[in-house]
């Protein structure tokens, strides 16, 4: 081989070698950020999780043990995964039934479209707060058209009540997040080509027909992405919680998210708010297998 | 770039980064101006806010080479927020704090010792203030924070409302038995439509930061506590705890002298309710009337409301509001910033926060001048100092009595049984106890 081929070899392998640290140099400042805003503070709040005060090695499954064997915190697993499910669940119906609607050529369209999807950008704690005013048994709208419609005889106890204060939360959340579903589906309904239909139609298919052969099979993937993004983050959802009920009455209103700042913020006990955390992270992780499952199949 | 152009490069940024490093870590020399950063929750309240902007501009215009930046924050993200900044050595230089998370805020470290600079003001400089803050603020043997306000908690009452349910205004309740009956009589419909709209007393049964202020009164004054002298048991399965907590419940569920939805309410609900006329008796302190004036300026709160003690069980006795002001450990200008917590807490500006805010001092100069001896509400704070006292001073008061606040609710909603609601809160205080003991 002559000394002119290995140069040229030489200097391509050089070439790739610098566009390889190119590369890395491009994504390094990205890498760092997220290590320093998210990688870092988990490594901290694991460590923390595990940390016991009194242990030679200073480590231990102590604040799990305390976790697992906690009646409270099964209770507020339990009252999470009501109000997730439900809102969720509401979520994707409602969503869907607007997104069909709005899908639809009607008049002025895409003013209903930004009027629906005001609730969204309501911030969380906000809406919390003003649902509440909605709610209340002396001032609230709610009571007073109840009231005005003869359909109760006295002002109810929103979320003073034991039997009503959780499903008056999920109410406002659920006319709190249901326009990011619809907005995902309403994106997925128009991918959609409108000679599917038309093909179904003149092969006699109803609306019926139509939706369950050709929306829902069309909207399969947005689906998945609605409920697994809609799911991680009503496990999280805190202020509307915290601004509504604090997590009262009693502890009827508690969620993972309350719980934990409450662990953390208000009673100072660090290590048993990060096992906390970290279970919480758990479940998020596993909510969120089929959604990472489905961009790795994808790529 | 040829070899030397890369030394030169990087030489340049280490010599700038170098600069930064020491313009950042190195204390000011005499002559530069320094900035203090100042966070206080008053500082978004309208009345309040103006009043510190005043003095941080006295501060300024007497010390030159001084600035102080406010940093408003809520009242609920205080603690969360010092903490995390404390964490990372970046906790403004003084801040204000109040009696319940004062421990916490000890135990972690995240306030600088005061001492050094109080014994250089000589001997005799703390004989200004009562004796009692300064040993709420005294941890191990060295005063961690400068007390501010301290005031007592008393009944707030609106006179015209006794008027017109046919009671002596100039006569309030003064055992919880009267208590009761008053709240009896002043429940009542108004306006004749067969529905009670408005009610003898109202208390923020949410889980915030003003319930304890105002549930500990009357469960002291029933002769119980929270916990046994020792701190190392829970004490709410004694009789006398059993008869304050059935006594809270039954206003509610029983008497129905509360509004409903009781469990809903914060502080600023219940002086809604009082400045709309709904309530006539609340608990509350020397900060009700401004606010309850601001929300309804037509209600003359000045002429109408009053202030009487706190009704008397087996005992006279109250709870203290205590506030003080905290240097942050980490602060590069330990001077300055004593310079201006000292500003703060000096008679000048305690009288001016009584002027402007009603609030009472703990400066014992302060509260003898004619101005608060005089005023009508004041008079009965200062006076119910003597038969106050303040909530545990432990870490885990904040668990502690949130154990409690869900028993009330529970028992309030009819969630649970009140006897079982009290039973559970005791096991659960025992529990927290336990990981104290």
């Amino acid at each position: 081989m002559s000394v002119g081929v290995l140069r040229l070899r030489l200097s391509a392998r050089r070439g790739r070698v610098r566009e390889r640290i190119a590369g890395y140099l491009f994504v390094a400042p990205a890498i760092l950020l997220l290590g320093a805003v998210l990688a870092y503070p988990a490594f901290v709040s694991l460590r923390l999780s595990f940390t016991v005060a009194g242990s030679p090695t200073g480590l231990g499954l102590d604040q799990y043990r305390l976790l697992l064997r906690s009646s409270l915190f099964w209770q507020v697993v339990r009252q999470t995964g009501t109000f997730v499910a439900i809102s969720v669940g509401a979520h994707l119906i409602l969503g869907m039934l607007l997104a069909l609607a709005l899908n639809r050529p009607l008049m002025g369209r895409t003013p209903l479209r930004i009027m629906v999807l005001l609730p969204w950008v309501v911030p969380d704690v906000v809406a919390g707060i003003v649902w509440k005013w909605i709610l209340n048994p002396l001032y609230g709208v709610l009571n007073d058209v109840l009231l005005e419609l003869h359909l109760v005889q006295s002002p109810l106890e929103w979320i003073a009540s034991p039997k009503l204060a959780l499903f008056s939360v999920i109410l406002a959340n659920v006319w709190r997040g249901f326009p990011f579903v619809m907005v995902i589906l309403l994106a997925g309904l128009q991918a959609i080509p409108e000679e599917l239909y038309e093909a179904a139609a003149i092969d006699g298919a109803g609306p019926l027909a139509s939706f369950r052969h050709i929306t829902l099979p069309g909207l399969r993937k947005v689906l998945v992405v609605a409920l697994a993004l809609d799911t991680i983050w009503e496990v999280r959802r805190f202020g509307l919680i915290q601004a509504m009920t604090g997590g009262g009455p009693g502890t009827l209103t508690e969620v993972l998210s309350t719980q934990v700042f409450k662990q953390y913020f208000q009673f100072f006990r660090f290590e048993y708010a990060s096992a906390m955390a970290m279970a919480m992270t758990a479940l998020l992780l596993l909510i969120s297998i089929p959604y990472v499952r489905m961009i790795v199949r994808e790529e | 770039m040829s070899r030397s152009g890369r030394l030169c490069r990087v030489v340049f940024c280490a010599l700038v980064a170098g600069a930064l490093l020491f313009s950042v870590l190195t204390p000011a020399r005499s002559g530069e101006l320094v900035t203090l950063r100042f966070s206080n929750w008053h500082l978004v309240e309208d009345v309040w806010g103006r009043s510190l902007r005043e003095a941080i501009n006295i501060f300024e215009s007497r010390n030159p080479g001084i600035r102080i930046t406010p940093e408003p924050i809520s009242y609920a993200e205080k603690e969360p927020r010092y903490q995390a900044e404390c964490a990372a050595r970046r906790m403004p230089d003084v801040v204000k704090l109040h009696n319940f998370s004062l421990a916490m805020f000890f135990e972690l470290g995240c306030a600088a010792d005061l001492t050094p600079f109080v014994q250089r003001k000589g001997p005799g400089f703390l004989k200004t203030w009562y004796e009692f803050p300064l040993k709420m603020l005294t941890y191990r043997g060295r005063l961690m924070a400068m007390p501010d306000d301290f005031q007592s908690i008393v009944l707030i009452y609106n006179q015209e409302l006794f008027r017109a349910a046919g009671l002596d205004p100039k006569r309030p309740p003064r055992t919880w038995t009267e208590f009761l009956e008053y709240s009896r009589r002043l429940t009542r419909d108004v306006d004749g439509d067969g529905r009670i709209d408005q009610w003898g007393f109202s208390i923020p049964a949410s889980k915030n930061p003003g319930l304890p202020l105002r549930i500990m009164p009357i469960v002291w004054s029933f002769g119980a506590d929270f916990i046994t002298e020792d701190g190392r048991r829970s004490a709410m399965n004694t009789p006398e705890f059993r008869e304050a907590f059935r006594f809270i419940v039954e206003l509610a569920t029983v008497h129905k002298v509360v509004p409903p939805g009781v469990t809903t309410f914060g502080p600023q609900d219940v002086r809604i309710q009082m400045a709309q006329r709904r309530i006539a008796m609340k608990i509350g302190s020397a900060w009700s009337y401004p606010i309850v004036n601001a929300l309804n300026p037509q209600l003359n709160a000045a002429q109408v409301l009053e202030a009487a003690p706190v009704p008397v069980g087996r005992r006279r006795i109250t709870a203290a509001w205590l506030d003080a002001w905290v240097m942050s450990p980490h602060t590069r200008y330990p001077e300055e910033a004593w310079k201006f917590i000292e500003f703060l807490t000096s008679k000048e500006i305690e009288k001016k926060f009584f002027e402007d805010n009603r609030v009472i001092s703990s400066r014992k100069d302060v509260n003898t001048l004619p101005m608060v001896r005089t005023d009508k509400f004041s008079r009965v704070i200062v006076a119910e100092l003597e038969h106050a006292r303040l909530e545990p001073f432990i870490k885990e008061w904040p668990e502690i009595f949130d154990a409690f606040a869900t028993a009330l609710q529970e028992a309030i909603t009819g969630a649970k049984p009140a006897e079982r609601a009290l039973l559970d809160a005791h096991t659960r205080v025992e529990e927290i106890l336990a990981r104290r003991r």
